[in-house]
């Protein structure tokens, strides 16, 4: 483990990579908060089952955990990428007053709901084709649509969901312009800052 | 190597097939030294190599020619001048020969392990002439404009605190960092990107680090920047 610790240090902070075999050593006895900032600095990586997201928009959701990704192969999904979630943490009804503007609408999402979202706010560098990179501090989902039974067309095909209308009506933070080519326009329309 | 070879053919064996070679040669022999070969150059030993090659098998072996590369190297020079000198003159054996004479110093030779760093010093280059960049160090407050193909119309502007730099040739980035609406975000710029319309160093702050990772823990209003 220590050796791991130490090699995933090496990539982030190469001053630490050689104290951190003293480190290791001081693991048991020392403050554990130093520590912990310290050494738990981790790669950025794919959101995957388990991910706890913070959804960004009113739709009534709060905190939303990463069931399946769509999109994004075996290793999970990424900046842009829809995600199916279960719905951890939701605004407590007593927040929601008549008449103030943003007021949960009327499809709001409860705690244990499955639903669907698009990322908008990834921690892991999402590379663009001029050769920039961008990544946010956080990882954040926009609701776009609540699991229901199963609809089929009328020949009996499976109907293909197209999840391209966000439930709540306002979003709260910076969005990336990758929405615009994963044809979420309508986030992009309700963003306060587009980067 | 290949001029050698002609050197060799020159000076020991004038048959008239060789003569017909001849104007061919001064060309090669002007810059027989060194790969110091831009693309042109290349081209045009690369053809001469296959004539070379054709007409060589006439007359000689290839192994006794390299036997007279080794010989000839050092003693080539004043053969060469004196052998160009002799045949029939057109144009470019004048410039060749004159070209021989006023550059006696011996250009380097371009090693292997030089070619991408002078690539991507021409590269720059290129770039420098249409938009200079700045100076830009780590603990620099920029604003960056940026073009951006889907958003069309308005550059987007880029503001905040430059938390790394790392030097890669002509992919030489820049690591921004500022909280915008509350969120940090990090985007890294290529600063000779064509994309960038401008990039001016607003203020600075007094850093004591190459890289400001520390940042990420701090609180936001260290990143924040109006």
């Amino acid at each position: 483990m220590a050796t791991a610790l130490a090699s995933k240090l090496s990539r982030g902070r190469s001053l630490l990579g050689g104290l951190s075999n003293a480190f290791s050593g001081l693991m048991n006895s020392s403050n554990g908060m130093m520590n912990g900032t310290i050494l738990s600095r981790q790669q950025r990586t794919f959101i995957q089952m388990g991910t706890l997201l913070k959804a960004v928009d009113n739709s009534g959701a709060k905190e939303v955990m990463c069931i399946q990704s769509f999109k994004g192969g075996k290793k999970g999904a990424r900046l842009g990428d829809i995600i199916v979630g279960s719905v951890k943490e939701s605004a407590p009804k007593g927040e929601v007053k008549k008449g103030k503007v943003d007021a949960v609408p009327k499809g709001k999402v409860k705690k244990g709901r499955v639903v669907y979202g698009v990322v908008v706010r990834a921690a892991m560098p999402k590379r663009r084709v001029d050769g920039s990179e961008v990544k946010f501090d956080d990882n954040a989902v926009v609701i776009v649509g609540i699991k229901e039974k199963n609809k089929n067309n009328s020949d009996g095909t499976k109907k293909k969901m197209e999840y391209h209308q966000p439930i709540g009506t306002r979003v709260f933070g910076p969005v990336p312009h990758e929405m615009r080519t994963k044809k979420q326009l309508k986030i992009l329309s309700l963003a306060q800052d587009i980067v | 190597m290949l001029g050698c070879a002609n050197m060799a053919t020159n000076s020991h064996l004038l048959l008239p097939q060789a003569l017909h070679m001849i104007p061919r040669i001064p060309t090669l022999s002007s810059n027989n030294l060194g790969v110091s070969s831009f693309l042109p150059r290349a081209s045009r030993l690369s053809l001469s190599r296959g004539f070379l090659n054709h007409s060589g098998s006439n007359f000689i072996d290839t192994r006794k020619r390299k036997e007279f590369i080794v010989k000839a190297e050092e003693s080539s020079e004043g053969e060469t001048e004196a052998v160009v000198e002799n045949v029939a003159e057109t144009g470019e054996d004048v410039e060749a020969t004159v070209a021989e004479e006023a550059k006696s110093p011996r250009k380097p030779r371009v090693k292997l392990g030089d070619i991408m760093g002078i690539l991507n010093q021409k590269a720059i280059e290129v770039q420098e002439k249409v938009r200079p960049v700045p100076e830009i160090r780590t603990g620099d407050i920029v604003e960056i404009k940026l073009e951006v193909p889907e958003n069309r119309r308005r550059l987007s502007i880029y503001k905040g605190i430059v938390m790394s730099r790392q030097n890669a040739g002509i992919h030489t980035t820049i690591r921004i960092r500022r909280i915008i609406a509350g969120i940090g975000v990090e985007i890294v710029f290529p600063i000779y990107s064509p994309n960038i319309k401008e990039i001016k160093v607003v203020s600075h702050r007094k850093v004591r680090r190459a890289r400001l990772y520390y940042l990420r823990d701090k609180l936001p209003r260290l990143s924040t920047f109006k």
